[in-house]
């Protein structure tokens, strides 16, 4: 009788166990450096990640506000032990600690965020907001009538300064005598900061607000003051909708799928890639009605054109603040060169410090 | 700077300074009646939370600001609970309330990112608005903004004439003589650790409600430690406080406009200006003066005596 | 009538203290529990998950490990400072600073062999620190300006300066312009314990442990701290030294949270960068009080915190709570904790009343 339950519960065990191996699912993995209540660019990931949650067969799960450094190894080693198949970590420093990581469990695959280096099971992977940035500015550029253009900044990081340049670019292209102001928050979301960030900058004359933040402060001191602004991150124009000029938005889903698709068909290469708009990764948000249609047609245009690959950002000329040619005439800057970029354009009025 | 910068600047330094005034002022209360309260930017986080959601859910923001005060009061409640009751440390408490409030807020707020509520907007006063100068100034802010600087004669009013703010800070004075008077000291630090809770929750509902429409993660971003540090700086005067959160306020908006008009001056070094300031007043005001008003009986608790 | 009424006991029971932490905690993660089952996860399980990550296996242990060394330097700092009645609230700062000298020593000499660098970089992580920590002890002697305020400050102050280092001219041009330094050479990096995954800066929080406590318990200096501390006037009555004995311990206190950063630096990240500040100066001062000052019970805690953090990862991992979930339990396991203790020193009585 005891012998037989016993057996039973041997057979039971046995079918729990194995239960989960013989569907098993691929499981993802997702690291955010801020919590995804911050609104912006954690959020934006996470959006992706529940893109991928739905499809047949795909898991996830993920650890948000976790600190580059020593804590994120921690939680990538927790992730990779408890073999997840697929992780990805959305933040720079995250580089190094997956790095390491990633030599102790080959089998796993691992993506890393806005960083350069690959290893055998590490890829990584960015999207080229600058292009987009480029349009924004080509819109901002044909609407201020003060030819001042405010920029609320986060932190002097090389993905910010390209974006700023480029905005610079794209509003330059329309009106070649605009300048752009930046303020730095030194923050990525207290709303309250970057609200008056935007107020500072409001005040000194600049009748467009754009913005690198994670919240929608800029919008709503824009608002207030009756003037425009250019989002970021998601389309903000539920927030502002009478100054909601347009946004630079990420959408990460659909790539997310096809890292997915590869890692289970076992054609995943580790490759660094940087996809820009023909990827769908960054893109433009659709225009507010404000926005004159003979402008949004030539930012349709230029949007084809860089879809298409014709067209590129950082042509040369392009000068730096101190007036030093940084990409001669007839040249474009390579991406090395734009990873790295650590100056303003003529044009910027700020510092990169 | 001209005057076309000068005078947006001072009326900046008004609203940065306000969440940090209604603050500042709790913290006074409490610490008067003899409470170290280290849960200001808990309170002011959850106080914000309660004002967004009820502001959101019934349209009537004078009752989500109300909501802000009571919800800020009840977090702190937990800190009066911990403190007076079970005589735990008021520093680790405090501490605990925190990380306890952020977390929270944190948790709760966060299905209501991306949303915005309805708040208070600009409301310039009748007859003053026009006064040059001032009136820009200080006239055509938001009725929040108002109702802090009125905050700062009553709190002062009931410290220094009332009959029950008097207890309060013989309490926090001698707890011991104040009992042997009569006067039942956790009543009154009750009060002092409640009132502050009230006080901060409304500094947070300024966050959430006035200064921006939304919320997110992090809204007070600090704020709540400046207050503790005011406290220090103002002497546990209300009107020191009115300073003190002003010129905090002053010198953040500062830093951004001088970067907007455009400076070679890192940012980072822009931004050490205010934390520098407050540290070069206080050594020069603590050195200058005799005496400041620190309640003697500060971070000590009382036991009872049986 | 019956009435109960509180006595405070003479001696504190050593066992009844242990009984009541651990009654406190569980009272929390039942709370905490209830929290779970209220958002539909599985409510024992999840406190299951959150043990085994912590303490459920040998790497989850190191971790812990790992996490409490840089804690429990700060804390043993500010403990010291508390034991005279300094508010030293600015081990986040004094952290930063430690950071900072031994970044710029590991920057310097990068070709120094190890036995020589890394004892530069720890004494230039213990200057800066304890000078970071002077500031406010000299204020506050010759200015009489508020400690608590100006380490408060000089946190931030601190902080900033890091970031104006690593995003000017520390940065290291090979990092695409990410505000971090140069990865430190080989004979910067304070090496592992052989067979584990932990730095020897474990074998350097003993050290400062055990000075510690022989400190407080056989030195004449140590005694005249105690005796100052818990007595203000006494001391002036007894002409202690009082203002060498502010600046000795702030110099401590500074030096050993200067520490902590130089061994995160070194160990733990192998540069520097702005995320090293992750507010391990601030976990330090519960930590301290939790610990009643006491060096050994400074050591347990910081590793029970520690452990409640890397808990809450896998929680997090495991389950989709968010990460404020654990700000939540962390708050609630200090303040019943903390309210707990009052049993330790409160007895109860039944009391008949007429």
């Amino acid at each position: 009788m005891s012998r037989r339950i016993v057996g039973v519960l041997c057979c039971l065990l046995l079918v729990l166990s194995a239960a989960p191996t013989m569907a098993k699912d691929l499981q993802v993995g997702f690291v955010y450096v801020s919590p995804i209540g911050d609104a912006g660019w954690s959020y934006a990931h996470d959006q992706g990640r529940l893109y991928i949650d739905k499809l047949d067969g795909v898991t996830t799960s993920y650890v948000e506000a976790v600190p580059e450094g020593p804590d994120s190894e921690r939680v990538m080693l927790n992730m990779a032990r408890k073999n997840y198949d697929l992780i990805f970590a959305t933040s720079f420093g995250y580089m190094d600690p997956m790095l390491k990581v990633a030599k102790k469990f080959p089998k796993t695959t691992f993506m890393h965020c806005s960083g350069y280096k690959t290893a055998d099971n590490m890829g990584n992977y960015f999207g080229r907001m600058y292009q987009a940035r480029y349009l924004s500015g080509m819109v901002a550029g044909s609407m201020t009538k003060s030819n001042i253009l405010g920029y609320a900044a986060a932190f002097p990081i090389p993905e910010v300064i390209r974006g700023i340049n480029a905005f610079t670019l794209g509003a330059q292209a329309v009106n070649p005598d605009v300048q752009v102001r930046v303020v730095w928050t030194k923050t990525w979301y207290d709303p309250a900061t970057e609200k008056e960030a935007a107020k500072s900058l409001l005040d000194v004359g600049a009748d467009v607000i754009a913005q690198h933040q994670d919240s929608p402060g800029p919008q709503e001191a824009a608002q207030e003051k009756g003037v425009y602004s250019i989002g970021y991150n998601s389309d903000m124009s539920s927030f502002a909708p009478k100054s909601h000029l347009c946004a630079p938005v990420w959408n990460w889903g659909p790539y997310y799928k096809e890292v997915v698709d590869a890692v289970r068909a076992g054609t995943f290469k580790p490759e660094a890639v940087w996809f820009g708009m023909e990827h769908g990764i960054v893109d433009l948000s659709p225009m507010s009605d404000m926005v004159p249609a003979d402008v949004q047609k030539a930012v349709l245009a230029k949007k084809e054109a860089i879809t298409s690959g014709q067209a590129k950002i950082f042509v040369g000329p392009i000068k730096d603040q101190a007036g030093k040619e940084r990409v001669p005439a007839g040249q474009t800057a390579d991406d090395g060169a734009l990873l790295g970029m650590d100056y303003f354009i003529q044009g910027v009025i700020g510092t990169t410090e | 700077m001209n005057a076309e910068l000068i005078i947006p600047l001072l009326a900046a330094a008004i609203q940065s300074g306000t969440p940090i005034l209604y603050a500042t002022l709790g913290e006074i209360l409490t610490e008067k009646a003899g409470v170290l309260n280290l849960g200001v930017e808990g309170m002011m986080i959850t106080g914000a939370l309660a004002a967004f959601v009820t502001a959101q859910v019934t349209g009537h923001p004078a009752l989500a600001f109300l909501m802000a005060g009571l919800v800020g009061a009840v977090v702190g409640g937990i800190h009066a609970l911990v403190c007076l009751w079970f005589l735990g440390n008021q520093v680790v408490s405090g501490l605990a309330l925190t990380i306890f409030g952020l977390g929270l807020a944190d948790y709760l707020g966060t299905p209501l990112i991306g949303q915005t509520a309805p708040g208070f907007d600009k409301l310039a006063l009748p007859l003053v608005h026009g006064i040059p100068v001032l009136g820009p100034i200080v006239f055509q802010q938001d009725i929040l903004v108002y109702t802090a600087i009125i905050m700062v004669p009553l709190v002062w009013f009931f410290l220094e004439k009332c009959r029950w703010g008097l207890n309060l800070r013989a309490v926090g004075e001698h707890p011991e003589a104040a009992a042997a008077a009569g006067i039942n000291v956790l009543r009154y630090r009750w009060i002092g650790i409640l009132g502050g809770g009230c006080l901060a929750g409304f500094g947070g509902a300024y966050l959430s409600l006035a200064y921006t429409h939304l919320w997110t993660s992090n809204l007070t971003g600090g704020r709540g430690w400046i207050a503790v540090a005011l406290v220090i700086f103002a002497f546990w005067r209300p009107g020191r406080a009115l300073l003190g959160a002003y010129l905090f306020g002053g010198v953040m908006a500062f830093q951004l406009r001088l970067q907007a008009v455009g400076t070679h001056l890192p940012s980072s070094l822009l931004l050490m200006l205010p934390y520098f300031l407050t540290v070069l007043v206080l050594v020069f005001s603590s050195w200058k003066s005799r005496q400041t008003d620190a309640p003697a009986a500060l971070g000590v608790n009382f036991e009872p005596n049986d | 009538m019956l009435n109960l009424t509180a006595y405070k006991r003479q001696e504190p029971h050593p066992w009844s203290s242990c009984l009541v932490f651990l009654a406190a905690v569980l009272l929390s993660l039942a709370v905490s529990a209830i929290l779970l089952k209220l958002q539909g996860k599985p409510a024992l399980q999840g406190i299951e998950l959150l043990f085994r990550g912590a303490l459920g296996s040998r790497w989850s242990i190191e971790d812990c490990l790992i996490k409490a060394i840089p804690i429990f330097l700060c804390s043993l700092g500010v403990a010291i400072a508390f034991r005279l009645q300094i508010w030293n609230i600015g081990a986040e700062g004094q952290f930063a600073l430690g950071a900072i000298g031994a970044t710029w020593a590991a920057l310097t000499f990068p070709d120094q062999p190890a036995y020589l660098l890394l004892p530069l970089m720890a004494v230039m992580a213990f200057v800066a620190g304890g000078l970071w920590g002077l500031v406010p002890a000299l204020l506050k002697l010759r200015m009489r300006a508020n400690e608590i305020i100006v380490t408060l400050m000089l946190n931030y102050i601190a902080i900033l300066l890091l970031d104006y280092l690593v995003y000017g001219r520390w940065k290291d041009p090979g990092s695409f312009g990410f505000p971090m330094t140069k990865t430190f050479s080989a004979t910067a990096i304070v090496p592992k314990i052989t067979g584990t995954e932990i730095n020897w800066g474990l074998g350097l929080c003993l050290i400062c442990g055990m000075v510690m406590w022989v400190f407080f318990r056989f030195t004449r200096k140590g005694f005249e701290l105690k005796v100052a501390g818990e007595n203000l006037n006494a001391t002036r009555y007894a002409g202690l030294p009082y203002e060498k004995l502010v600046c000795f311990v702030m110099i401590t206190s500074g030096a050993l949270a200067g520490w902590a950063g130089f061994i995160e630096a070194s160990a733990t990240i192998n540069r520097l960068q702005p995320s090293i500040m992750v507010g391990y100066g601030y976990t330090a001062i519960v930590v301290a009080w939790l610990a009643r000052l006491n060096p050994l019970t400074i050591g347990i805690a910081s590793f029970l915190l520690a452990a409640l953090r890397v808990g809450i990862e896998n929680l997090q991992l495991e389950l989709q709570v968010p990460a404020a979930f654990g700000g939540i339990m962390e708050g609630m396991i200090l303040l019943t904790v903390l309210a707990g203790s009052y049993f330790n020193e409160f007895g109860f009585r039944l009391r008949r009343r007429s």
